[in-house]
């Protein structure tokens, strides 16, 4: 609820924007007013079909057997559920930090934790949008270079917090 | 099978319809960006250096809040009016993965020495990454 606010918030703020500026440079709002439904016209189907893969992951993504699992595995395997995991989750993060921390205390080790919360920053319903604006290369560039940044930062956070 | 795809799609609905404002927002604010603001102007911010692009990209990224796909959209205008594959891709990286308003509730849940670990590491990795991504896509491309 909390955040729907901020949006309308910043809805408001937008169109009282519009209306000032508007008064000021009619000619160049308008302009503006019609760049913005170029922008929202291209990105209209896309939403969609994120938002519906975003509710399919949730309707068959058990959170709780990700996190039970990864409590309890190490190595490739707990490498393999920690990477999955992030890409996978879906939600807040006040919704998962927790559960993660909860699987610290009991004893899951901190790269995975680490290696888990980097992950979550590539997020697979989104990928056609990334796709749209960067192309095919860039994404899958840039998915590359994310799964082996959250095991890379992994690795180092477990060393750094050792100490 | 039939139940979960209703329920997807109710969940679809929802979701759209809790973001709509704050996606009408960015979009509005990106019609004015593109008016307003002209490629001359954008590139005295980015001016097409590698590590000052990341640096502003970061920086910005660092700062700003919201859905992950809100630095698609934003990162993507950028990149169109002329703004370098560094400077966006730190960005988007620093936008999705840091979070300096997130930063007290992290402390508070995983402790000061692994929040701050984690998220110095994060900034780290947002310029190492930026550049090796920005690197390989202009290797390919």
């Amino acid at each position: 609820m909390k955040k729907n606010r901020s949006g309308l918030v910043m809805l408001g703020i937008v169109v009282l924007l519009y209306l000032v500026l508007g008064l000021l440079y009619p000619d160049k709002t308008v302009a503006a007013l019609g760049e913005s439904f170029g922008v929202l016209k291209m990105i209209i189907p896309i939403l969609l079909l994120v938002f519906f893969l975003m509710a399919l992951l949730n309707a068959y993504i058990d959170e709780k057997a990700i996190s039970r699992h990864m409590g309890e595995e190490s190595g490739v395997k707990g490498w393999l559920l920690a990477l999955f995991g992030g890409i996978l989750s879906h939600g807040p993060g006040y919704v998962w930090y927790p559960l993660l921390q909860n699987l610290r205390e009991q004893g899951a080790k901190e790269r995975l934790i680490v290696a888990f919360i980097y992950a979550r920053a590539i997020k697979i319903p989104w990928i056609p949008l990334m796709i749209t604006y960067f192309g095919w290369t860039f994404t899958l560039v840039y998915t590359f270079w994310m799964v082996v940044g959250a095991w890379l930062q992994g690795i180092v956070a477990q060393r750094l917090l050792r100490k | 099978m039939q139940q979960k795809l209703k329920t997807a799609t109710v969940g679809t609905a929802k979701t759209l319809k809790m973001i709509a404002p704050m996606l009408l927002a960015v979009i509005g604010l990106i019609g004015l960006f593109k008016t307003y603001i002209t490629p001359e102007m954008l590139r005295t911010l980015f001016n097409g250096s590698a590590l000052h692009d990341m640096l502003v990209g970061v920086g910005f990224g660092g700062i700003s809040v919201g859905q992950p796909f809100l630095s698609y959209i934003i990162g993507g205008e950028l990149l169109k009016e002329g703004a370098s594959f560094y400077g966006v891709t730190a960005f988007i990286l620093a936008f999705v993965t840091l979070g300096v308003v997130q930063l007290p509730m992290e402390f508070s849940i995983f402790g000061f020495r692994f929040a701050l670990v984690r998220n110095l590491l994060s900034l780290l990795f947002a310029f190492i990454l930026a550049f090796l991504i920005a690197f390989c896509v202009r290797m390919f491309a």
